[in-house]
């Protein structure tokens, strides 16, 4: 079974950039004058590939912040660290840094956690449902700082802001594609790297730190590098919701194993997620591209009440 | 060889005192007193500039040294991830010893109960389960924290004979039960309200009389066996 369904996602991943609104013809793809080559290089193939990464980079990161934080709702999003990058994003349009889009995105995360950090020290303990709350509060708080830049913003300001916290897996270009790809796989790596530590913490902090794990260097590493690569993929993609909540939960479910053997089965079905979305976006209607996020929230919302409602 | 000298936090007051070389505590005081909080800063879990062992400040050792040094089992076993089973959670605290899991599993009899996730397990099987994550983690100094309390009588008497033995090197347990304590004969230390009001031998704790100051009329003994006066 677990065979097949990689199989099948395998299979809608390589198939993905075929699909479309404009048909492609497979003899056009090595020839470079054609609109099929650079359709197919320069925008489907790019977007499958943002879309296979950002979700991986999502769900790996919802994965690590619920086991680091002892928490099934910690997540990037959950806890306001994409809603900093978003307002990074903002930040960098209204006051007129185009190129630098990404860097604020990335400061918004990185910022955001220091501020988590900080709050999980004083509270003194990573498993509380404090830090949820500090989550919305700092998210209400993101909100109303969005809202100034809407104020401040002049319209067509506003409308890429608008655009950009729907979610969107268009990029144009190949090269655009590196940033996410590298940090994904960066953060693979460093979750397998740390897979023993990571094991140890899932019981709890204080049998990690008795067994010899430095509790707060391996916290910090992860926490950082999570959020280094969600900056680095909201920055690209803007806020692309639940996929960090729900494939976690839906892959643990039908594995029956312990997180930290999820690692690569969590990286890549989320990734074969966000790759369906994005399909499903494409494809469901007429000379329309409905924003990623929509999708997401979509299958995300009803699926994660019932996820609140089975656990009762 | 284990010392702390003058710890002072909003529980404990003016703690101190030091154990030899191979030498066993036991740690009594009524509920609250401030047994647990004194465990989780002997084993470093509550940081302190206290706590030494072998002359050495405890924040000096490696985080790799110190596993070799102090161990302490909880009183209650605390696991976030769900699925984390019985058997890997033992091969994970398995640091310094040379059994295997697998003879864990067979000496407290839980072999049954190998894949079971640890969160389903009852709370005197995971009792048994943390007992036996001591044995393989082979601390030089374990402390236990109330290691009977949810136990039936028979498993009871087997972690009696367990903690008897010389499978581990140094014990300190914190405990309840007068009688174990009493069994075992090892050194006692009572807390009252955050300071020690007694630390001797085990023949100079149990005599009648002290028996009256620290229990009152709770406690009774009958023959060679301490029981609570019901």
């Amino acid at each position: 079974m677990r065979y097949f369904t990689f199989l099948l996602a395998l299979v809608i991943i390589i198939s993905a950039p075929f699909f479309g609104q404009v048909p492609i013809d497979f003899n056009n793809l090595s020839n470079p004058e054609t609109v099929d080559y650079k359709l197919f290089w320069d925008i489907r193939l790019p977007r499958v590939i943002v879309a296979f990464f950002a979700g991986a980079i999502l769900a790996l990161g919802g994965l690590l912040f619920q086991s680091l934080f002892k928490n099934p709702m910690g997540t990037p999003y959950t806890l306001g660290v994409a809603s900093g990058s978003t307002l990074g994003v903002a930040f960098a349009i209204v006051f007129g840094f185009p190129s630098m889009v990404s860097l604020f995105g990335f400061f918004g995360a990185l910022f955001t956690v220091i501020v988590l950090f900080t709050l999980t020290v004083k509270l003194k303990s990573y498993e509380t449902n404090a830090l949820l709350l500090v989550g919305i509060a700092l998210a209400f708080f993101y909100n109303a700082a969005l809202m100034i830049l809407f104020y401040l913003s002049d319209e067509s300001q506003s409308f890429e802001i608008i655009r950009f916290t729907m979610g969107s897996v268009d990029v144009v270009g190949l090269e655009k594609t590196l940033p996410i790809f590298f940090s994904s796989i960066a953060l693979l790596l460093l979750a397998h790297l740390y897979k023993k530590e990571l094991k140890l913490l899932l019981t709890s902090n204080n049998y990690a730190y008795l067994k010899g794990v430095d509790v707060k260097k391996v916290n910090t590493i992860l926490l950082v590098a999570v959020s280094v690569a969600v900056g680095v993929c909201v920055s690209l993609t803007g806020p692309i919701g639940f996929v960090g909540l729900i494939i976690p939960h839906i892959v643990k479910s039908i594995y029956k194993k312990s997180a930290e053997q999820l690692i690569l089965p969590i990286f890549f079905y989320g990734g074969v997620f966000l790759v369906i979305s994005d399909l499903i976006s494409r494809n469901i209607g007429v000379n329309t591209d409905l924003p990623i996020g929509i999708i997401t929230a979509f299958l995300g919302g009803p699926f994660f009440i019932y996820l609140i409602i089975r656990r009762r | 060889m284990l010392k702390i000298k003058n710890y002072n936090n909003p529980i404990l007051k003016h703690i101190s005192f030091g154990l030899e070389e191979n030498e066993n505590l036991i740690i009594l005081g009524s509920n609250g007193a401030g047994k647990s909080t004194l465990a989780k800063v002997l084993c470093g879990i509550t940081p302190s500039n206290e706590v030494s062992i072998n002359g050495i400040n405890l924040n000096k050792f490696t985080n790799k040294e110190r596993t070799k040094l102090i161990n302490y089992i909880p009183a209650k076993l605390e696991i976030f991830d769900e699925y984390i089973s019985l058997d890997e959670y033992l091969n994970l605290s398995r640091l310094h010893s040379l059994l295997e899991p697998k003879n864990m599993l067979k000496l407290l009899d839980i072999h049954k109960l190998k894949e079971k996730p640890c969160q389903q397990l009852s709370s005197g099987e995971q009792q048994l389960t943390m007992l036996g994550t001591a044995v393989l983690h082979n601390a030089k100094i374990t402390i236990f924290d109330e290691p009977t309390a949810n136990l039936d009588p028979k498993k009871s008497r087997d972690v009696y004979f367990l903690l008897k033995s010389n499978i581990f090197q140094s014990k300190i347990i914190i405990t309840h039960d007068l009688n174990l304590a009493y069994r075992l004969g090892y050194k006692v230390l009572y807390i009252d309200e955050g300071k020690i009001v007694f630390f001797d031998t085990s023949e100079k704790f149990f005599t009648e009389s002290n028996l009256n100051d620290f229990f009152g009329l709770s406690v009774k003994k009958i023959e060679d066996e301490i029981m609570v006066n019901l």
